[in-house]
């Protein structure tokens, strides 16, 4: 096994990592910024290197210094977390020509599932279904329009190099084609360095579900779905296995195409397949190359510590998990707290948390970096912990959770925890008939 | 019951000396209790009569534009971009002055004054906390 690992992250995540490796026997060595250095990930660690200032281009995203803090400590090996550099194909590069392993799948696997319109040939290709749209990249607009007749109005144009919804743009009549069109090139090359957009389908009330696998050389094995359809701006708020819309044909069915697929395209590690779901049909998104925000749910319901198992295939090569091994029990859901106000636009709230206390209890997980006196700096992504709980069925699943968000306390800085006991409550969760767009619709405040 | 002056002398040294806040002292039956309040002691006065020249000296009347939250500033909406505005600039209300940056979310800041800008007072991708004068005008 490895002797040391530096992970290259902060926040909750980073502190996910420790924990696993620390189950491990593995050494550890935190990475932080300026601001960061109190900072929870940084305290569990066994050795720290502040590696710049707050700004994520001269720390977290900062190639050479994470080398160099590489070098510094003698790490045999770099866990990315997500976000980040976690699917920079040039990072795994250059982490994997310096004799250092990268914990995820190949650079060049990363690189082709991170541009959208060769993953989706590459889904194509080993039998998954795909939204019905471009199996190029559309260069003029004379070609837009031809292939938004054929496939019908409404549109989405989305860019090939795209994520987190920038770059897309939704096209209801032909009229609103052109501009759109040139809009979402101009925001591609903005946020992407990459111009190249694809048109598809767009459907207007979907559900977001996706699969975990895991993939050694031997073998590759899924870990069922979770859906993730409470979203805001394409950003999952709620997550929860097993999704309460499928039935057994189609889940089986989703399972079984995409672990072949994963097997197929030779990926090492754990990863994530995107679809969206609508009308009893399911549709090939996107592949996650790395673990996601949401792991724990999964986590929870299988007990395998997805992880841990990443680390053990960065290491040996080979999955010691067989499918017959992952056996889900009841209903997982998880909560993710952010630093915003719900009641404001979702704005957001930084500022020191002067009271905090977390819930804990039967079945009740919390994943976290937060404790009384720290400083939520305003640098960073807002989702500051994850609540995660489990029933026996979606019903006590639901009651465990907002006993758990009752016994939540966060003084200081405004967080979703008042939100979600809101949603949860709400007649459409509880009978599961909701889509991804339904909370903007929503009014809770 | 007499007080020993002595000892209360004494205990004054040592709050000085050690910078405490309060100190007791007892033998046998006598408690001897000294305290202070730190806002009131010799050192903090001498920084506010510091602060009080200092305002003095260079009044400063101008109006200001402040970041309405604890950020990132960026001068320009993107790298390599031309900055919103330059010193000297006529700004209208409403106008976007900068780009505060928080949690991922770009807030625009707009003026809330018709003039002229005097002074860009931070740095590109320099934190800002809430209240900060960002501008003055005139």
């Amino acid at each position: 096994m490895f002797k040391k690992i530096l992970v290259a992250n902060r926040g909750e995540i980073a502190v996910r990592i420790i924990r696993a490796c620390k189950e491990w026997g593995i050494s550890t060595v935190a990475v932080h910024s300026d601001v960061d250095a109190d900072s929870m990930h940084v305290r569990l660690a066994d050795e720290s290197v502040c590696i710049g200032s707050h700004q994520p281009q001269n720390s977290y995203l900062n190639i050479s210094a994470l080398m160099s803090a590489v070098d510094l400590t003698g790490a045999e090996a770099i866990h990315p977390g997500y976000g980040f550099l976690s699917e920079n194909a040039k990072f795994a590069e250059i982490t994997t020509k310096h004799g250092i392993k990268f914990i995820g799948p190949s650079s060049d696997l990363i690189k082709k599932m991170g541009d959208k319109i060769e993953a989706r040939k590459i889904a194509k290709e080993n039998g998954l279904p795909i939204i019905e749209g471009s199996s190029e990249r559309i260069i003029s607009v004379v070609d837009a329009k031809k292939i938004s007749n054929k496939i019908g109005y409404p549109v989405l144009i989305k860019a090939a190099g795209g994520g987190g919804g920038k770059g897309m743009k939704i096209v209801n009549k032909p009229d609103e084609l052109e501009k759109l069109f040139s809009q979402a090139k101009l925001e591609a090359k903005k946020y992407f360095n990459n111009d190249d957009v694809y048109i598809e389908k767009y459907f207007k009330n979907p559900r977001h579900i996706e699969v975990q696998v895991l993939s050694g050389k031997n073998r590759t094995i899924h870990l069922n779905e979770r859906d993730c359809s409470v979203q805001r701006n394409h950003q999952k708020l709620i997550e929860e296995t097993p999704s309460p819309v499928i039935d057994e044909k189609i889940r089986s069915n989703l399972l079984n195409q995409t672990t072949q697929m994963v097997h197929n395209i030779g990926y090492e590690g754990a990863g994530t397949v995107e679809y969206i779901y609508q009308d009893g049909k399911f549709y090939f998104l996107e592949m996650n190359t790395r673990v996601q925000v949401e792991h724990p749910v999964t986590e929870v319901a299988t007990g395998i510590d997805i992880v841990k198992e990443q680390i053990w295939i960065a290491n040996k090569g080979d999955t010691t998990l067989t499918q017959e091994d992952i056996k889900p029990r009841g209903h997982v859901i998880e909560c993710r707290i952010n630093a915003e106000d719900p009641s404001k636009n979702f704005q957001p709230s930084p500022g020191i948390i002067s009271v905090c206390h977390q819930p804990s209890g039967f079945r009740t997980r919390v994943d976290g970096a937060i404790f009384q006196g720290c400083k939520i700096t305003p640098y960073y992504d807002s989702l500051i912990c994850k609540l995660i709980c489990q029933g026996r069925n979606r019903t006590e699943a639901i009651q465990r959770m907002l006993r758990a968000l009752d016994e939540f306390v966060i003084e200081g800085i405004k967080t979703t925890i008042d939100l979600h006991k809101k949603i949860l409550s709400h007649k459409k969760f509880v009978s599961s008939d909701f889509d991804v767009n339904w909370l903007s619709k929503e009014s809770f405040y | 019951m007499k007080i020993n002056k002595k000892i209360i002398e004494e205990l004054v040294g040592y709050l000085k000396e050690f910078n405490l806040s309060e100190i007791e002292y007892s033998e046998d039956k006598t408690k001897v209790k000294v305290s202070r309040s730190l806002n009131n002691s010799s050192t903090v006065l001498h920084e506010i009569d510091k602060n009080k020249t200092d305002t003095k000296k260079n009044i400063d009347t101008s109006l200001k534009v402040t970041s309405p939250i604890v950020g990132t500033a960026y001068l320009a909406p993107e790298p390599g971009a031309k900055n919103f505005i330059e010193e000297g600039q006529k700004i209208k209300k409403g106008q976007t002055i900068m780009i505060v940056e928080a949690m991922k979310t770009m807030n625009h800041v707009p003026s809330n004054h018709y003039s002229i800008v005097s002074k860009i007072l931070v740095k590109d991708g320099e934190p800002v906390e809430f209240g900060q004068p960002l501008i003055s005008v005139k």
